[in-house]
């Protein structure tokens, strides 16, 4: 299979990002990676879709690192708890129905 | 083609400023963007939102929309029917039939468009393919064990001449053992055409798993609910339970409860390491129809067990 993590430079060249612009996502910890700087940093598939992510939303919303990270953050708080009341909510059905 | 109108996108009068305009965008633009919003037509909502403060925040636009909106007939006589002015050729992919009518510009080339990113003549013609995400659905006994999976994906091509157009690709897959719901999958070089002697994009496959008609997912775990008749709760019993890889015998022990979960290890999902565990779920059914001599002898329960479940509201 494929190697499903990214060095830094694949990272800028897949989502065409300035290294500085991905430094700056790091550094708002939008996206945590493996590694202590730059040269040693891994990211995975999800980090490369967070990335996106928050590129669209800084673009699109003009908001700033700062407001991405808190809205990324929240937006995957959101997530879980989405998933988790489907999941609950389908568990009760099995309860309550038949 | 549509009229379309710009104010009432925005929800704004005919003669608001510029500044009522940037709220008024702003405030949709959050409301509608598709990372955000779980709104069903969010995507649609917010490319019309872009398109109508494309126009709207900028002066001569504007003038010009105006003009069309209250004389279109006058203007489909001009030339061409459109203006064609220098400033206005800009990448508009994937706004309407109706702005490039009148502003010019590409036609919807697909909403992947927004995934490009500033790039500069002369790199355009060395541009990484664009990168496709899919969604890949799969079922729960397909995650215990590495499988391999035909999916289908529709791929934007460049033709010969400079034209773009989808086309569909079917790819085998191998996917790995205790892959989670929402990972995604990277397939290298299996996206979209690189422009030039830049590489191909890549293709992300998310993972889905699709709802079992038995087994709820949390997190590596299963949970089964099982229904029990209430004698069965109340003696014990040992009953055949369904697992993913077939059938096991589970001990109910006495006095059982409704809502009482019962392990079972290593038969939940595949981990990255070892097993998720199986949880059953108890659940005491009562018949539906119940016959005299059935009746009579829950009588003589009811009359000899002095239970009041309902103790607790007399404290």
């Amino acid at each position: 299979m494929e190697s499903q993590y990214f060095n830094f430079q694949e990272l800028c060249t897949i989502t065409a990002l300035p290294s500085q612009t991905i430094i700056e996502i790091v550094d708002h910890g939008i996206i945590e990676p493996e590694g202590n700087d730059p040269e040693t940093w891994l990211f995975n598939t999800r980090m490369v879709s967070v990335t996106r992510k928050a590129l669209r939303l800084h673009n699109d919303l003009d908001i700033d690192w700062s407001g991405i990270a808190l809205a990324i953050s929240l937006l995957e708080e959101l997530e879980e708890i989405r998933q988790e009341n489907k999941q609950l909510k389908a568990q009760l059905n099995r309860f309550i129905v038949g | 083609m549509e009229f379309v109108d710009y104010y009432k996108i925005l929800a704004v009068d005919e003669d608001a400023d510029s500044k009522a305009i940037k709220t008024a965008y702003r405030k949709l633009a959050r409301k509608y963007h598709p990372d955000v919003s779980e709104h069903q037509e969010a995507e649609e909502k917010f490319k019309q939102v872009t398109e109508a403060y494309e126009v709207l925040k900028d002066p001569e636009k504007r003038a010009q929309y105006d003009e069309y909106r209250k004389y279109g007939s006058r203007i489909s006589g001009r030339e061409d029917g459109r203006y064609r002015s220098r400033e206005f050729e800009g990448d508009f992919s994937g706004f309407s039939d109706f702005f490039s009518s009148i502003f010019g510009g590409a036609g919807p080339r697909g909403s992947s468009q927004r995934e490009s990113y500033g790039f500069t003549s002369q790199q355009a013609f060395n541009q990484r393919g664009q990168d496709i995400e899919t969604d890949m659905p799969i079922f729960l006994e397909d995650t215990l064990a590495d499988a391999t999976k035909t999916i289908s994906y529709q791929l934007p091509h460049r033709e010969a001449d400079g034209n773009i157009r989808e086309i569909n690709r079917t790819l085998n897959v191998k996917i790995p053992a205790g892959v989670a719901n929402g990972e995604r999958i990277r397939l290298k070089g299996q996206g979209g055409q690189g422009i030039g002697s830049a590489e191909n994009g890549d293709l992300y496959l998310r993972i889905r798993l699709v709802p079992h008609p038995l087994f709820d997912v949390e997190a590596h775990n299963l949970i089964i609910t099982v229904p029990l008749a209430p004698w069965e709760a109340a003696l014990g019993a040992s009953i055949e339970v369904p697992t993913l890889t077939g059938k096991i015998k589970l001990t109910i022990p006495a006095n059982s409860q409704t809502g009482q979960r019962l392990r079972i290890k290593g038969k939940g999902l595949v981990r990255k390491q070892g097993h998720g565990d199986l949880y059953a779920v108890l659940k005491v059914v009562m018949p539906s129809d119940t016959s005299r001599e059935v009746k009579a002898q829950w009588q003589q329960l009811a009359s000899s067990a002095a239970f009041d479940p309902r103790n607790e509201w007399s404290k």
